[in-house]
């Protein structure tokens, strides 16, 4: 079903929210909004948001890459990001990542066997005083997770199980 | 003229249009400014800081608002940094520095930077000896790199864009140059940015790929070997090009261009072409070019091109000499006097016409346009007035375009008139159907197919949109033959013709009528007195026939019987075609690549095209051709040069008196400068060395009584239960002999289809990609469907020239073709 159909009443409020001349504005809106369902922009949501917006595909997928937030390709349900620029290096940052991928089996940028987690390494979150900390990008939006340790974040884990945060 | 600033840049006083940037003032005042992301003909943005400069500007007491002096001169505060020549407008008393250390300094560490990663394959590079990065680099290059070369990023060399455009990743340098043009210029945004950084990347994800018929044109902008085309990817080095002008001989628009030629092994040794350009005309196509123009001249080439004379003997064709042909076709006219007909299109070039025209005259015979159009003997009359350029209409101005889809039919046109909306001008889109245009119009009509003449007619009513026609300062109509024949744009081009002598808007520049003809010459052809008739089979039928420059047989069962039931057919064309297969005696005639001549556009501009490479075989061009026939007829004709046959035509036509070979050939200065050694100012389009054209002056201008015949309006047809109206459409890369043979545009031709409204569909049981039966009118033809909602109901789409024989609205009958149907 097409984004317009599915939820016509979110779409209706975004678009709601700029002047008509200037709708393609609401294509970042629209992309979260496309987003929150698999955690992924797919090719089917950006030809929809193109259509709504009166633009191009190229422009929307364009828009998909430069923005980090946006993602093009499926994923773990929840994305765990942590930040490994110099000053949370200097936090042990590195450490932290190498003991989470090790602790759960997979590399950076891959996805736990049961689809839970995607682990990526990312460019500063702003919180270089209270590293190690990641970012979740989930179905619940985007929560920092802060002075993390390797139990503190196998116990989120157990919670994201569970659905819960 | 806008106000002009005076500035200084490098110590020399130079005067330039308020508003104009730093870099095309000093380019105006011979200057250069070295560019990459800036182009005259896009907006800037300064993403490359190549045109790093030194800029100064006199400072202004605050209180008093004089300049502040200093040494009886004006103080001159320079900013501490460099800054973009690109970005900054001239200014009163401004100084620029383009030379000074610190610029040298910039530019310098720009080259650098932009090096870091790009590849050194130059010496496989399409774009070497004609790449500006390579030309800057040897300028403001370090010639030592002080970054890592182990660290270079190695990325995909061959990423196809579309099948037509190709992306060496390595070598973009992410000026936006291709992107831009796409967004601002031909208004299809289908190239974009993704990721950022240096991960930043130019991808398409249209359907088809790069979907846009301006394509090409990227490529001669790229300022690098990142974007080239499928047909001259490898193949061969600029600089062993030879360049001739030429004209395009796709449609009305006539673009000019530059034919690049080179001696070929892979033809044997011959001189081909390899490479169509744009050649710069501000007044007709800028600085760009199609990709219909640039890539469908294959058709000149090829094995099927006809080399010598054949004369039918035995049932057989046989080769024979050009005086052994040229006698039997002229005993068989003869002997046929009365009988005798010239059925000629606006492939050929005015002398090839003129000469034709004079024979049918002087042998008493008839000369037929191949054409379904007609309204030529009106833009003779009121076609847009002498000095007409799109490229200055705008705000106040109006342009009505009607029963033509210009994206299909005629690009570079579709592309002026978008623009001059962009420029403020009311555009008028009345068609049957939705078309490309439509999203830059001011007002849409949407009319039924048969409704053409009622959609003019309501322009006499009060409205908002006639008020905006009626009011413009200056007003074109370009009117087309969607779903329409010769009598139906008969009918049209008077009602428009009338519109325009009505509103005022005939005899001067920027009014006018213009016809979307089917072919480069049609205008030509009517200016020398051809005329296409409503019945051509009839008008076939019983005759002796000269065809010259059509394929009747292949594109119309009708035509190939009535042509079956003929006294005689000589057939002149440059290729085999179904035509020259019944003929009794073929004559093989030169491409326009292989010779000279004129063509008249459809803006009524008489241009000229130059030989670029050797004939093919005996041929001969097509008026020479006429003239040896005609020799053998007893009548004489001219037939040593075009120019000859040029000044006889110049001299018995009127709308051409005057005209000469030399003052097509003038040129003047054009802006924005292109070509010459500063590719990376302009891209690699040519600079206009032979020729702008001379536009012809309508008689409503000369002075002449406007009459305009009243119109009458025709029978509407009336379709039974299970039948349709079937209407023909015009399509850009169809199935017609001068598309066809290039070989990578398949897919853009794809298959046959023809288009229903989904209502009408159901009617009939169809579904979308399933395969109908069609038949009417002697013809058979199967085609699948596609649906389009924005077409009335109760009508099929055929598009010509795509194997199924329409030249007019008729009535069909439709069949859902049985299980053997193929669901898509």
């Amino acid at each position: 079903m097409s984004l317009e159909k599915k939820y016509a009443k979110e779409v209706k409020q975004i678009l709601a929210k700029y002047p008509p001349e200037h709708k393609r504005s609401a294509v970042m809106p629209l992309l979260y909004l496309a987003q929150r369902e698999e955690g992924y922009v797919n090719k089917e949501s950006m030809k929809d948001i193109a259509k709504i917006l009166d633009i191009t595909e190229t422009e929307v997928a364009s828009i998909v890459g430069f923005y980090s937030l946006y993602h093009d390709e499926k994923a773990g349900k929840y994305r765990m990001q942590v930040c490994t620029d110099l000053p949370c290096a200097l936090r042990g940052a590195d450490e932290f990542l190498d003991k989470l991928c090790g602790n759960l089996g997979i590399k950076v940028g891959e996805t736990t066997e049961d689809g839970l987690v995607t682990v990526e390494a990312v460019m500063c979150l702003a919180a270089c005083d209270r590293a190690p900390m990641f970012q979740t990008q989930g179905p619940d939006g985007i929560k920092y997770h802060e002075y993390m340790t390797l139990d503190r974040t196998m116990e989120l884990i157990e919670a994201l199980k569970g659905g819960k945060e | 003229m806008s106000k002009q600033v005076t500035l200084t840049i490098n110590g020399k006083q130079v005067t330039a249009p308020e508003g104009l940037t730093v870099a095309d003032a000093a380019k105006l005042a011979g200057v250069d400014i070295p560019v990459f992301c800036h182009h005259p003909k896009l907006e800037p943005v300064g993403m490359c800081r190549m045109c790093l400069v030194e800029i100064g500007r006199p400072v202004f007491d605050r209180a008093t608002g004089q300049p502040v002096m200093e040494n009886g001169q004006p103080k001159i505060q320079f900013m501490p940094k460099l800054e973009t020549a690109c970005t900054n407008r001239v200014s009163e008393g401004m100084v620029v520095l383009t030379q000074s250390e610190k610029a040298n300094d910039g530019q310098r560490g720009t080259v650098e930077f932009l090096l870091t990663s790009h590849p050194l394959d130059c010496p496989i590079c399409d774009k070497g000896g004609e790449c500006p990065l390579q030309n800057l680099t040897m300028e403001h290059g370090s010639g030592k790199s002080r970054f890592n070369y182990d660290e270079k990023q190695h990325l995909e060399k061959m990423v196809p864009l579309g099948e037509l455009i190709y992306l060496d990743r390595e070598r973009c340098i992410q000026c936006a140059r291709c992107i831009r043009f796409q967004d601002e210029v031909a208004g299809e945004a289908v190239l974009g940015f993704d990721e950022r950084g240096r991960h930043t990347q130019i991808i398409s994800i249209s359907e088809p790929g790069f979907d846009s018929v301006f394509s090409g044109n990227t490529t001669d902008i790229c300022p690098v070997g990142a974007l080239t085309t499928v047909d001259f990817r490898f193949g061969a080095r600029p600089w062993e090009l030879k360049a001739e002008a030429s004209i395009c001989s796709q449609c009305p628009v006539g673009c000019n261009t530059t034919l690049n030629t080179r001696r070929e092994a892979k033809a044997g040794g011959e001189i081909v072409v390899k490479r169509v350009m744009p050649r710069q005309n501000e007044e007709v196509n800028e600085i760009w070019l199609c990709d219909k123009g640039r890539f469908a001249y294959h058709y000149t080439e090829g094995k099927e091109r006809l080399t010598k004379p054949m004369v039918r003997k035995d049932e057989k064709l046989a080769r024979a000499s050009w005086d052994n042909a040229t006698k039997t076709a002229a005993e068989n006219f003869v002997a046929n006097k009365k009988d005798f007909v010239v059925l000629a299109s606006g492939r050929l070039s005015n002398e090839d016409l003129f000469n034709l025209k004079s024979l049918a005259d002087t042998a008493g015979g008839e000369a037929i346009l191949y054409s379904d159009m007609d309204g030529g003997e009106l833009t003779q009359l009121v076609g847009v007035g002498a000095g007409t350029n799109l490229g200055t209409m705008g705000k106040g101005d109006a342009i009505l375009v009607i029963a033509s889809d210009l994206y299909e039919e005629a690009p570079i046109w579709w592309l002026r008139v978008k623009q001059a909306a962009d420029r403020g001008a009311t555009v008028i889109v009345a068609n049957p159907r939705a078309t490309k245009l439509d999203r830059f119009a001011t007002y849409t009509i949407r009319y039924s197919y048969g409704d053409e003449l009622k959609t003019i007619n309501d322009f006499e009513k009060k409205s908002k949109i006639s008020d905006a026609f009626t009011k413009a300062k200056n007003a074109v109509i370009f009117y087309g033959n969607e779903g329409l024949g010769v009598t139906g744009t008969s009918v049209l081009s008077s009602a428009c013709a009338n519109l325009l002598k009505e509103t005022g808007h005939t005899g001067s520049a920027n009014n006018g009528l213009i016809g979307v003809w089917q072919r480069a010459n049609d205008q030509g052809a009517f200016e020398i007195g051809f005329r296409p008739v409503a019945d051509l089979e009839k008008a076939l039928k019983n005759k002796a026939v000269y065809i010259v420059g059509a394929d009747p047989v292949g594109d119309d069962p009708n035509l190939a019987k009535a042509l079956k039931n003929v006294k005689f057919v000589a057939v002149q064309d440059i290729r085999e075609t179904a035509t020259t297969e019944i003929a009794d005696v073929v004559f093989p005639a030169q491409a326009f690549t292989e010779r000279d001549g004129t063509l008249i556009s459809g803006e009524r501009r008489v241009q000229r095209f130059y030989a670029a490479v050797p004939a093919v075989g005996d041929s001969k061009p097509d008026y020479a051709i006429t003239a040896m026939l005609a020799k053998q007829m007893g009548v004489i004709l001219q037939g040593t040069s075009a120019s000859v046959v040029f000044d006889i035509l110049a001299n018995s036509v009127e709308a051409l008196n005057e005209l000469t070979y030399d003052a097509l050939a003038q040129v003047k200065e054009q802006w924005p400068l292109v070509g010459r050694n500063d590719v990376y100012y302009g891209g690699t389009t040519y600079d206009n060395t032979k020729g702008l054209g001379v536009q012809l002056i309508p008689l409503a201008q000369a002075g002449g009584a406007v009459k305009i015949s009243k119109v009458r309006k025709e029978a509407a047809l009336r379709p039974k239960d299970k039948e349709l109206l079937a209407v023909p459409s015009n399509k850009l890369y169809d199935l017609g002999v001068t598309v066809q043979t290039a070989e990578f545009l398949e897919q853009r031709i794809g298959e046959t289809s023809v288009a229903m409204h989904p209502t009408t569909a159901k009617k009939f049981e169809a579904a979308e990609g399933q395969v109908v039966k069609l038949s009417f009118d002697g013809v058979q033809a199967e085609a699948v469907v596609k649906f389009d909602e924005t077409i009335g109901t109760g009508v099929v789409r055929i598009p010509r020239s795509m194997g199924i024989a329409i030249r007019e609205p008729v009535v069909a009958k439709v069949q859902v073709k049985a299980a053997a149907g193929k669901a898509k």
